[in-house]
C-alpha cells in the first residue's frame, strides 16, 4: 500500500491568534516542504485536521491560495476535538489531509461582480474568496455583507474594519450587521451609518440593486440564513445558477466513503464532501434536504 | 463468457483445489441462521442456503476494522493478510459488491477495500428464491460479471461460467476436472433459469420509482412506518450495499494508538449530527425516509442501491417490509 488517502501530513502550527472567545486562527505550514509545495487548493475547499490518537475533524481553509507557504484555519471551540486543538501552542504538530471538496469556480467567475454574504463563522471560507479576488484583481466589484451576533463575534476584525474604511480603493464595499448592541458597534455605526446597522444580514440588502447579468452571489452561514438570503436574491431576479453556497454536513472521511454527509432523495443522492461543499441554488432546488 | 462443465464426481476435488488461493469461506448453518465462515471440508457448506445474515461485504468493509496504527507519532498501515476464497455467493450479493466497488474504488481509492478485493476469489452459485427475494425486479438476479467462477446447478454437476482471468487460471491449473458443455447441459441450464424466474413471489415495481418516491416526500406512509420502526439499525448492518462507517481513535498503551472504523447506521441519532449540536436529520421520520431514499437511488451506471436480497425484511424485528413500504408510498400519491 503506497498511497493511503487516510494518512495525514505533518503540519506545524506557526501562529495561534485569538479572534473571539470561541474562535482562534491557526496558521500552519507543512513540515515537508515538498508536501507544502504540492498543496494547492481553491477557495471553498476544506481539509481534515488529524489530532493523532484523538480523532479528526473537517474545517474550511480560510486563507487564500494566492498567499503561499502557509494555510490558515479558523477553528471554533465547539466539541471535544476543537477544545483540544484550542489548547495547542505554536510549534506543535497536527496532521492535515486534503484539500477536499469542489471549491468555488473562481475561473468561471472572472470579470464578474461578487456579492459575498456571510453569517458568523461563514466568514471563514468566504475570506478565502475575498483575498483571492483582491489579490488576483481579476474580478469587478466585491460586496461583502457580513452579519454577526455582536461586534465581539466579528471574525478577522482588523481586516474587515480595514476594508470597511479603505475597501473602495480595492474595489470592495463592506457592510456589517449586528444583533446585539455594544459601544464598539455604536461607534462604528456612527462613522459608517450607511454601511453598519443593527439587524440581520438580510437588512443589508435594503436599497441595494445588483447587475444581475454580471454578478455572482456566494453565501455561507448558519443553516437558517440561506432561505432568507436566497429570498432577497431571488426577489432581485438573480439566476439560481449564479448563487453559490457552501454547506456544512458531517464530513467524516472527506472523500465520499463514510456516508455521513449524504443528502438528497431517490433522484438526487449526493455526497456533500465530494459533490460540494459548494453548491448552486439550482442544486438546492433539485436536491431535497440540501438547505 | 467461457462455459465449462464440472461434473458431480469432481466437485470435491474442485473445492480442494480452491484452497491453493487461500482460506475458503462459505455459507454455514448455525442454528437457524446462515453465515459465511471459514470451512475446511465441502460437507460444512450448505449449498442451497437462502441468505446469510451478514452479506459478503463483511470481508471487504469489516464490521470493525483497524486501519491505522500510531507509533512514535506516525501513522502506519495495518498489515493485510493474503488471498481468500468466497465460495457460494448469490448473484444479488455479487451485485451488492459491485455497488460497494463503485464507492470504494472510485478516486481516491480506499486502499483497504482494494487490497481485499484483489485478494478475493469469488465463486458464485445459483439459487432458488424464497418468500423475501425480489432481486428479479431490480435486475440483480443474474450476475454478468463481478465473479471469478459462477456455478449453475445441473442434474449431474455444475455449468461453470468463467468470469475473470483469475478464474480462468484456476480452471487451467485443474483442467482435468472440467469437461466441455453439451447441448443437454445447456437445455438443463435453461430449464433451471426458467423455473427460477417463475419462483419469485415478491415484486417491486421500479418504473419511475425514484421520481415517484421523490414526489411522495410528504406522504403519511413514511410516518406510519417510522412510528413502527425501532430504529435499531439492523437493516443497515445486514444490507449488502449499506456502507456508512464511523471512525474512532483508541489508545492501546501509553505510546500506541489505533484508528478504527466500524459500521454505522443512518438510523442512529448522531448520524447527521455536526459540531455545535445541529442535526440535519433530527427525527426518526427523517432518518427512516433517508434510508429508503438512499436505497432507491438509481445510478445510471450502477443501477439501484438495493439488490433485492430480502435481508432487511427477514431481520427486521418490527416486521417492516421494504417492498411494501415503497409500494404504499407510491400508492399514496393521489
Amino acid at each position: 500500500m503506497s498511497e493511503n488517502p487516510y494518512i495525514s501530513y505533518d503540519a506545524r502550527i506557526l501562529e495561534v491568534k485569538d479572534m473571539t472567545p470561541r474562535e482562534k486562527l491557526f496558521t500552519l505550514r507543512f513540515v515537508d516542504p515538498e508536501v507544502g509545495e504540492n498543496f494547492s487548493f481553491k477557495p471553498g475547499q476544506f481539509v481534515i485536521v488529524d489530532v493523532r490518537g484523538f480523532g479528526e475533524f473537517p474545517i474550511s481553509l480560510c486563507s487564500s491560495p494566492t498567499r503561499k507557504g502557509y494555510i490558515q484555519l479558523c477553528i471554533r471551540k465547539v466539541g471535544r476535538m476543537t477544545k483540544y486543538v484550542h489548547k495547542m501552542q505554536e510549534g506543535k504538530i497536527v496532521g492535515i489531509r486534503g484539500p477536499y471538496g469542489n471549491g468555488f469556480p473562481m475561473e468561471k467567475m472572472e470579470g464578474s461582480n461578487f456579492l459575498l454574504v456571510a453569517g458568523g463563522l461563514g466568514m471563514a471560507p468566504l475570506r478565502s474568496v475575498l483575498w483571492y479576488a483582491i489579490d488576483t484583481g481579476k474580478y469587478d466589484h466585491i460586496w461583502l455583507f457580513y452579519g454577526t451576533k455582536a461586534y465581539e463575534d466579528l471574525l478577522f476584525r482588523d481586516e474587515i474594519v480595514h476594508l470597511l474604511k479603505h475597501g473602495e480603493a480595492m474595489n470592495c464595499s463592506v457592510k456589517l450587521a449586528y444583533e446585539i448592541e455594544s459601544p464598539s458597534c455604536i461607534y462604528l455605526e456612527r462613522g459608517f451609518s450607511d454601511r453598519v446597522c443593527k439587524g440581520v444580514v438580510t437588512d443589508l440588502f435594503k436599497g441595494e440593486e445588483f447587475d444581475v447579468e454580471n454578478t455572482y452571489a456566494l453565501i455561507c452561514g448558519p443553516p437558517v440564513m440561506y432561505k432568507f438570503v436566497i429570498r432577497e436574491l431571488s426577489n432581485r431576479r438573480l439566476s439560481p445558477g449564479r448563487i453559490y453556497m457552501t454547506l456544512e454536513r458531517r464530513m467524516r472521511c472527506g472523500i465520499g466513503k463514510c456516508g455521513h454527509c449524504i443528502v438528497g432523495t431517490s433522484t438526487s443522492i449526493k455526497y456533500v464532501c465530494k459533490a460540494g461543499p459548494v453548491f448552486t441554488y439550482w442544486d438546492a432546488l433539485s436536491t431535497r434536504g440540501l438547505i | 463468457m467461457r462455459y465449462i462443465k464440472l461434473s458431480s464426481k469432481n466437485f470435491e476435488r474442485f473445492f480442494k483445489a480452491l484452497g491453493i488461493w487461500g482460506k475458503v469461506y462459505g455459507p454455514v448453518k448455525k442454528g437457524d441462521i446462515y453465515s459465511f465462515q471459514e470451512v475446511q471440508r465441502l460437507e460444512e457448506i450448505v449449498l442451497d442456503y437462502n441468505r446469510t445474515m451478514l452479506p459478503p461485504k463483511k470481508f471487504f468493509v469489516r464490521p470493525k476494522d483497524t486501519i491505522l496504527r500510531l507509533k512514535n507519532g506516525k501513522w502506519e498501515n495495518d498489515v493485510e493478510e493474503g488471498g481468500f476464497v468466497l465460495f457460494g455467493l448469490h448473484s444479488c450479493d455479487i451485485h451488492g459488491l459491485k455497488i460497494l466497488d463503485k464507492v470504494y474504488l472510485e478516486e481516491p481509492v480506499d486502499p483497504y477495500y482494494k487490497a481485499r478485493r484483489e485478494s478475493a476469489f469469488i465463486v458464485g452459485i445459483s439459487c432458488i428464491p424464497d418468500e423475501y427475494c425480489f432481486c428479479r425486479s431490480l435486475g440483480t438476479d443474474f450476475a454478468m460479471d463481478g465473479f471469478d467462477l459462477f456455478l449453475h446447478e445441473l442434474p449431474d454437476g455444475w455449468l461453470v461460467r468463467v468470469g475473470s482471468v483469475k478464474g480462468h487460471e484456476l480452471v487451467w491449473k485443474n483442467e482435468e476436472l472440467f469437461d466441455e458443455v453439451t447441448d443437454e447441459d445447456i437445455q438443463h441450464f435453461r430449464e433451471f433459469e426458467e423455473r427460477r424466474a417463475r419462483s419469485f413471489k415478491r415484486k417491486l415495481s421500479k418504473e419511475g420509482l425514484a421520481d415517484m418516491l421523490d414526489l411522495a416526500y410528504s406522504s403519511p406512509v413514511w410516518k406510519k412506518y417510522a412510528d413502527i420502526c425501532l430504529a435499531c439499525g439492523n437493516c443497515n448492518m445486514v444490507c449488502p450495499t449499506c456502507r456508512c462507517y464511523e471512525v474512532c481513535d483508541k489508545w492501546i498503551n501509553a505510546y500506541e494508538a489505533v484508528r478504527e472504523r466500524r459500521y454505522d447506521s443512518c438510523f442512529m441519532e448522531n448520524h447527521g449530527l455536526v459540531a455545535g449540536g445541529h442535526n440535519f436529520r433530527p427525527t426518526r421520520l427523517d432518518r427512516f425516509r433517508h434510508r429508503y431514499y438512499c436505497k432507491s437511488y438509481f445510478d445510471p451506471s450502477a443501477g439501484f442501491n438495493c439488490v433485492g436480497c430480502g435481508r432487511c425484511d427477514e431481520f427486521c424485528p418490527a416486521g417492516i417490509e421494504h417492498v411494501k413500504v415503497l409500494d404504499e408510498v407510491r400508492g399514496s400519491l393521489q
